[in-house]
């Protein structure tokens, strides 16, 4: 599938942004409610800040396969 | 790979009127991690009860806390260490009781003159509102057939006790609130406190002792006041002058005592019969034959057994007592891996029976941080910062993170100069033409400054590319994905095969093999299938060519290790073997965070670079655009700087945490803590102490 032109280049680009961001808002739905036990828990015991920071850190991943597939929107298609 | 330290369990038996002598001698080896006795472990025995002196040195201790607090010492005071003999026969010769009289006078000054001053400003406050009223103070009292109420009110109560025979002072004042003052026959008590109490009255004494008129006797109290102060103010430069004689003494008794106190209560975890205790330990195994020789060389009637060198195998544990199950955790690092096991423990000390990852971690941190930053310009403040900050400090905390930025700032270095070709977002060599966005440093330096750079161009040739890798060049992009996959492969893999090393060490191959062996082989395949399926995707669908046989094999060798991989797993696992394989994926695709974080960073620092350069530099005319363009320069990279801290360190360890650590580091040990003593504010006899440590 070759898009050519100006409308083909902005719509890909369009893809791109898209999928990084709900891609970053579907993270930040999931680190909201993690982060805000994690605090809790850490306001009880400090040495759960590990855990709570791995728990927390979890769905960044989420993310990070937006950025990937906007990536490779821009560059290789 | 770095296990934590062998332990063996040792047990020392000895008779009680040597207890003091071998509590001493336990502290001064240095190497003793006691095993609590609990109650009906051993027939015959029980809990020991505290030494005799540690209930004196208690109370001691409370005594000196109390001054302590009082005179207001904290951990930040310092004081001069007091060797431990002066401090030992000081507190001996009743030097704390003296010290308590002497500070608690003063307190008792201190407290009363509080009191009086509280008083004072009550009746202060008295005299201020009965000096709106026209009466002499003595005029208040002393009457026998009439009384006299005082008080504040809310309304003139004049006209509700007209019908009694009383005479009533009023004054208004809105701001300040009314008084009154009710002169009445004693026999209308009753009926007049019941008018007033309608009107809202609330009574107050008048003070006593002052006579004349409320405004000289308000005077009066105003001096007695600021007298009291003054003397409150004396009282707080003695209460000064205290802290400075004795806070040396309070300091070093607070620790002595604190010591005595420990090792007086130290027979409350072991075990005693009439004339015996035994203690059960765990000595790392390397120094218990040295253990052995010192305790019974140096206390009476001892005997130490070295029971069992404890190995790594779980097998038959269950039939172990519970208290000698598992031994505590010595983490074994070098010099510098030390200072990483402040991450490992961040998330928990590991397991007497696992691998101490924090070795790894000294090496694999860094260096994504170095990656993800890879820049000259950044890793120049975090070398010089990491390495301030451990010739500085001593706080733990600091020192872990500055033994990240040293090292993570190495890499930075080493990635920027080598491989990224970068110095504050800006390649080394290359030609730009007038008006692009990217600019070099050499465009910099012969276009603005007019310098000549051919020297530069053939220095730094040896970059890879042109002139560095671009992390946001169309060119590189691709490879930088790659690169990252292939880091984050080699990564899992080494966790997935620290898994079943922990496994072959716990329980024998065998059982690793068919626990921990199915997820490496799912892994391995679903490597080598997602290998093929992409080359094919992207390379052959695109270019609508042919697939290259090699994908071809590599799917099917993929799908058949996988699919052994599931099988293995899905006795154990069930469902879950299958529906972990997308997740394994995304461990490996996790790691394409190690190229965005360092591409995020190189767009921030292009733009800045283009806003600086471009947008003032070039357009605004004279000193006021280069002023635009440093001050453009100082704050965008500073800002990039320190969001490299949190991104760049925070995905670096999250990369060990969650992708790496999660494969095979399950925590849940206990730390060494071997009887020792930490002296800060007294000098120990440190030879004696010395040469006893094995």
């Amino acid at each position: 599938m070759a898009l050519d032109g100006d409308v083909g280049a902005g719509l890909v680009a369009i893809g791109a942004g898209l999928a990084v961001g709900l891609a970053g808002i579907g993270s930040g739905m999931a680190e909201k409610d993690i982060g805000a036990a994690a605090v809790g828990a850490i306001t009880e015991d400090m040495s759960l800040f590990g855990k709570a920071l791995m728990f927390t850190v979890l769905p960044e991943t989420i993310v990070i396969f937006g950025l990937v597939i906007s990536i490779l929107c821009i560059f290789v298609m | 790979m770095s296990l934590p330290e062998p332990m063996s369990r040792i047990v020392i038996v000895g008779t009680k009127t040597h207890i003091d002598e071998a509590i001493q001698a336990l502290y001064d080896v240095k190497a003793v991690h006691l095993i609590d006795h609990t109650v009906g472990a051993d027939e015959g025995f029980t809990i020991g009860t505290p030494r005799p002196y540690s209930s004196k040195a208690s109370e001691r201790l409370l005594k000196v806390r109390a001054m302590v607090k009082g005179l207001g010492i904290t951990k930040k005071t310092e004081t001069a260490a007091v060797p431990e003999d002066e401090i030992k026969s000081q507190i001996s010769s009743d030097s704390v009781e003296a010290v308590e009289a002497e500070v608690n006078a003063v307190f008792d000054r201190r407290n009363d003159l509080n009191q009086r001053i509280t008083e004072l400003n009550a009746n202060k406050k008295s005299l201020e509102l009965v000096s709106r009223l026209p009466i002499n103070l003595e005029d208040y009292s002393g009457y026998r057939s009439i009384f006299c109420v005082v008080g504040t009110i809310a309304d003139d109560p004049a006209d509700a006790l007209k019908g009694m025979e009383c005479e009533v002072f009023f004054s208004q004042d809105k701001k300040l609130g009314n008084v009154a003052a009710v002169f009445a026959r004693v026999s209308d008590r009753d009926a007049v406190t019941n008018v007033l109490s309608g009107h809202g009255f609330a009574e107050f004494a008048v003070p006593e002792g002052y006579s004349g008129s409320a405004a000289t006797a308000l005077s009066t109290v105003d001096k007695e006041i600021a007298a009291a102060e003054a003397d409150l103010a004396e009282v707080g430069k003695e209460i000064e002058g205290l802290l400075e004689k004795h806070k040396d003494f309070l300091g070093a008794s607070e620790e002595e005592l604190s010591i005595e106190v420990e090792k007086g209560e130290l027979p409350l975890r072991i075990a005693t019969s009439g004339f015996t205790f035994v203690i059960d330990a765990w000595v790392p195994t390397k120094k218990a034959g040295a253990v052995k020789t010192e305790l019974e060389s140096k206390v009476e009637s001892i005997y130490v057994e070295i029971e069992e060198d404890r190995g790594r195998s779980l097998e038959g544990l269950d039939d172990v007592e519970p208290r000698f199950r598992n031994p505590p955790t010595k983490m074994n690092n070098g010099v510098i891996a030390k200072e990483f096991e402040y991450p490992t423990k961040l998330v928990d000390v590991p397991k007497y029976q696992e691998i101490d990852p924090t070795i790894l971690i000294a090496i694999f941190f860094p260096l994504f941080f170095g990656l993800m930053v890879g820049d000259v310009g950044y890793s120049i403040p975090f070398i010089i910062l990491g390495a301030y900050g451990l010739k500085v400090t001593h706080h733990k905390d600091w020192r872990a993170i500055a033994t990240v930025f040293l090292f993570g700032g190495i890499w930075a270095f080493i990635f920027g100069f080598f491989f990224y070709g970068e110095f504050l977002g800006m390649h080394f060599i290359g030609h730009v033409a007038e008006g692009d966005v990217e600019y070099t440093w050499e465009y910099l330096l012969s276009h603005y400054l007019g310098l000549e750079t051919s020297g530069l161009e053939s220095f730094f040739s040896f970059l890879p590319g042109d002139h560095g890798v671009g992390k946001i060049s169309a060119d590189w992009i691709g490879f930088l994905m790659k690169l990252t996959v292939y880091i984050g492969l080699v990564h899992l893999c080494l966790g997935y095969c620290c898994s079943i090393y922990n496994k072959t060490m716990q329980h024998g191959f065998k059982h690793a093999f068919m626990e921990k062996g199915g997820w490496l082989l799912s892994f391995l395949g679903l490597t080598f299938f997602c290998y093929g399926l992409a080359n094919y995707l992207i390379y052959a669908i695109p270019n609508e060519a042919a697939m290259n046989p090699i994908d071809l094999y590599a799917i099917i060798i993929g799908l058949v290790v996988m699919i052994i991989g599931v099988v293995m797993n899905y006795r154990e696992e069930k469902i879950q073997a299958i529906l972990e394989l997308p997740g394994i994926v995304g461990n490996i695709l996790s790691y394409t965070r190690l190229a965005a974080i360092g591409m995020s960073k190189a767009g921030m620092a292009l733009a800045f670079n283009y806003i600086a350069i471009h947008m003032f530099y070039d357009s605004v005319e004279g000193i006021i655009g280069f002023l635009l363009c440093v001050v453009m320069m100082a704050f965008g990279h500073l800002m990039i700087w320190t969001l490299a801290i949190l991104s760049a360190g925070l995905h670096g360890l999250r990369l060990q945490y969650v992708e790496f650590m999660a494969k095979f580091f399950e925590g849940g040990g206990t730390e060494f803590e071997p009887l020792k003593i930490k002296r800060k504010k007294t000098v120990s006899t440190t030879q004696k102490a010395k040469a006893n440590e094995v």
